[in-house]
């Protein structure tokens, strides 16, 4: 049975690293051709808290998605409100999966996504908009049901309303019940709206 | 039977198509986002898949360009998504889409584009790779 | 104090958000199975009723009482060739693909983490040496981890109790092991087979020499993780695979709550995940 040997006590010590692991070192090693390197360095970068603008710079252009998810990795590490304009910025992009990656590292910032979530919500885009809805889903935070309400009371948009009536079927209260008829009217001929908020009602109305 | 999976990250929209399908006689499964969209597309035939854009782990695209790229390029997939721009069309279409609807999506139509698609799919193959063919 | 009630739509409500969150779903079949837990937590967090205890659940940022939950509605218990498919799959399937792929005869190596008492990572090695024939040519390294070093002792000692052993042959028991204490001893040869390490996932410092492995098994940890703990497992498993490496999970864990940075494979025995061959 020698054929399965015992490995060599340190493992391997393969440090690739072609600049030192100081601020200045890492941040050029981010724009490195090899993207083993830029995500290690992405992934070090979370000991330099001022490392936040750098790394928001390079997400919107980092073409290599594992990449982008160490970046966001990092920026969820750092939690600097800095960071918001620019990843609001990325939920702007045309690039699907890079809104989608930003989205779910949003959902993990809950102190500094708080702040501008009315912002969000008012946005003239209504796919920023549904984005807003969906970082409300994992947002722990006590306003996610009043921000909801404030949805299907007002945002003239049906996928808007239809976005957050899914959460409010999770989370909806009593509070919710006199909006959620109202949008079943206001939206009286799209089945969807009536299916999912009188799913919502019912859930209110059993608990 | 016909098989359809569902794959969309609200669990509204998973069980109002669900309960669609189901009255029109159509099994269903569901997937919360692409990946998980994979592991069950990988593992059962399905007859259809629909499928929504924005999701997390794997968006819809992601999930189309997966699938054509493996052994299961047959199977036709409607796309759904809150986006009218003509440009997320064009590019659903790019992924492997067959046909591109608006939310929210109206019972009926939904049925008779799914009744189109499973009869014509066995006829013409169904990846289509340029931008013309069912849309509008 | 009144009796609590779990209703149908609350049922419902709570099935599909722990589905989301962990990819688990319960069949309606289960519904007493879930209520009584359910009704064991609403008591133990004095919630009084489910709707206080779904929103307390929801909105709890740490986690903890969803991985309390999980821990409540899964089993997790290691034995010798549990979840027994996923090593026919690492012989009959994966291992072709990592041998084909080598360019050089270095060892191909297997990261067992969590080790727990060690039960993984030795039935990794009595599978290759009885199951695949490649062994003759190759050198194979396991390494397994845990964060705890009084497991790890155990890990190294290698004592098992019947129970430990009940789902391996009896041949490769009476092979491999030698009755001892009221349990089995697993031989010498096995004990230095295996390199176990002491590790913390969460901990750069400590995963940044965990490089260049073909095949990492870390079954039924990742699920009791929170999101972002999940999400930082696994660059580290990104990171410490060669490219075209695989990542297996435990039965009730997806790599779709988990991370979108491996590729789903499907093999004949298991779905494994994939680290992308090359750069995208």
């Amino acid at each position: 049975m020698p054929i399965i040997k015992q490995q060599s006590p340190q493992l391997i010590n393969i440090d690739e690293r072609q600049r030192p692991r100081d601020f200045n070192g890492l941040v050029a090693e981010l724009e490195a051709d090899d993207s083993t390197a830029r995500r290690w360095a992405a992934r070090d970068l979370a000991e330099f808290p001022e490392s936040v603008e750098v790394l928001v710079r390079r997400l919107k252009y980092e073409g290599d998605p594992s990449v982008r998810e160490t970046i966001l990795t990092t920026l969820i590490r750092l939690g600097n409100p800095a960071t918001m304009t620019e990843l609001v910025e990325c939920l702007r992009s045309e690039d699907a999966a890079l809104r989608n990656e930003v989205i779910e590292a949003m959902k993990e910032l809950p102190d500094e996504v708080a702040p501008i979530m009315s912002e969000l919500l008012a946005d003239h885009d209504p796919d920023v908009r549904i984005f807003a809805v969906n970082i409300l889903e994992s947002l722990c935070h006590p306003q996610v049901e009043e921000w909801l309400i404030k949805v299907i009371e007002q945002d003239p948009h049906v996928n808007v309303c239809a976005t957050a009536l899914d959460l409010l079927g999770e989370v909806g209260t009593t509070a919710s019940r006199l909006g959620l008829e109202q949008l079943k009217a206001r939206f009286a001929e799209e089945p969807y709206i009536g299916f999912a908020a009188d799913l919502a009602i019912k859930r209110i109305d059993e608990s | 039977m016909k098989h359809i999976l569902v794959v969309d990250d609200a669990a509204t929209v998973r069980l109002y198509h669900r309960n669609i399908l189901e009255s029109a006689g159509y099994e269903v499964d569901e997937a919360v986002n692409g990946i998980e969209a994979m592991e069950k597309a990988l593992q059962t035939p399905f007859d259809l898949y629909v499928v929504d854009i924005n999701m997390p782990k794997l968006d819809g695209y992601g999930f189309l360009r997966e699938i054509r790229s493996q052994d299961i390029t047959q199977v036709p997939a409607i796309m759904v998504s809150t986006e009218a721009e003509s440009n997320d069309r064009q590019r659903a279409y790019r992924s492997g889409a067959n046909l591109y609807l608006i939310k929210p999506v109206k019972p009926e139509g939904l049925l008779t584009y799914i009744r189109l698609l499973l009869g014509v799919s066995t006829h013409i193959r169904p990846h289509l790779s340029n931008d013309k063919a069912i849309d509008r | 104090m009144t009796e609590i009630t779990i209703s149908e739509e609350d049922f419902r409500k709570f099935r599909e958000y722990f589905y989301r969150k962990t990819g688990i779903q319960f069949e309606a079949s289960k519904r007493y199975f879930v209520d009584k837990r359910l009704v064991e937590r609403i008591e133990a967090t004095d919630s009084e009723h489910f709707r206080n205890y779904f929103m307390m659940l929801r909105f709890d940022a740490k986690g903890d009482e969803l991985q309390t939950l999980v821990n409540l509605m899964t089993v997790n218990e290691t034995y010798f060739f549990r979840e027994e498919y996923q090593f026919q799959c690492l012989v009959n399937s994966m291992l072709g693909e990592i041998v084909r792929r080598k360019k050089d005869n270095s060892p191909i190596r297997i990261w067992s983490v969590p080790s727990s008492s060690g039960e993984e990572a030795y039935s990794i090695v009595i599978y290759l040496l009885e199951h695949w024939p490649g062994i003759e040519k190759w050198d194979v390294e396991i390494i397994s981890s845990d964060i705890d070093t009084d497991i790890i002792t155990r890990a190294r000692r290698g004592h098992y109790s019947s129970r430990s052993v009940q789902h391996l042959p009896p041949r490769l028991l009476q092979k491999y092991f030698v009755p001892s204490a009221g349990g089995y001893q697993i031989s010498d040869d096995m004990r230095d087979a295996v390199e176990f390490t002491r590790v913390n996932l969460m901990e750069a410092a400590d995963v940044r020499s965990y490089r260049g492995f073909d095949v990492i098994f870390c079954r039924n940890l990742l699920i009791y993780y929170d999101d972002m703990s999940r999400r930082q497992a696994a660059e580290t498993f990104f990171d410490a695979l060669n490219p075209g490496g695989f990542v297996c999970l435990g039965h009730s864990e997806s790599m779709s709550r988990i991370s979108s940075l491996f590729r789903v494979r499907k093999f004949p025995e298991a779905i494994v995940y994939q680290k992308p061959l090359g750069d995208l």
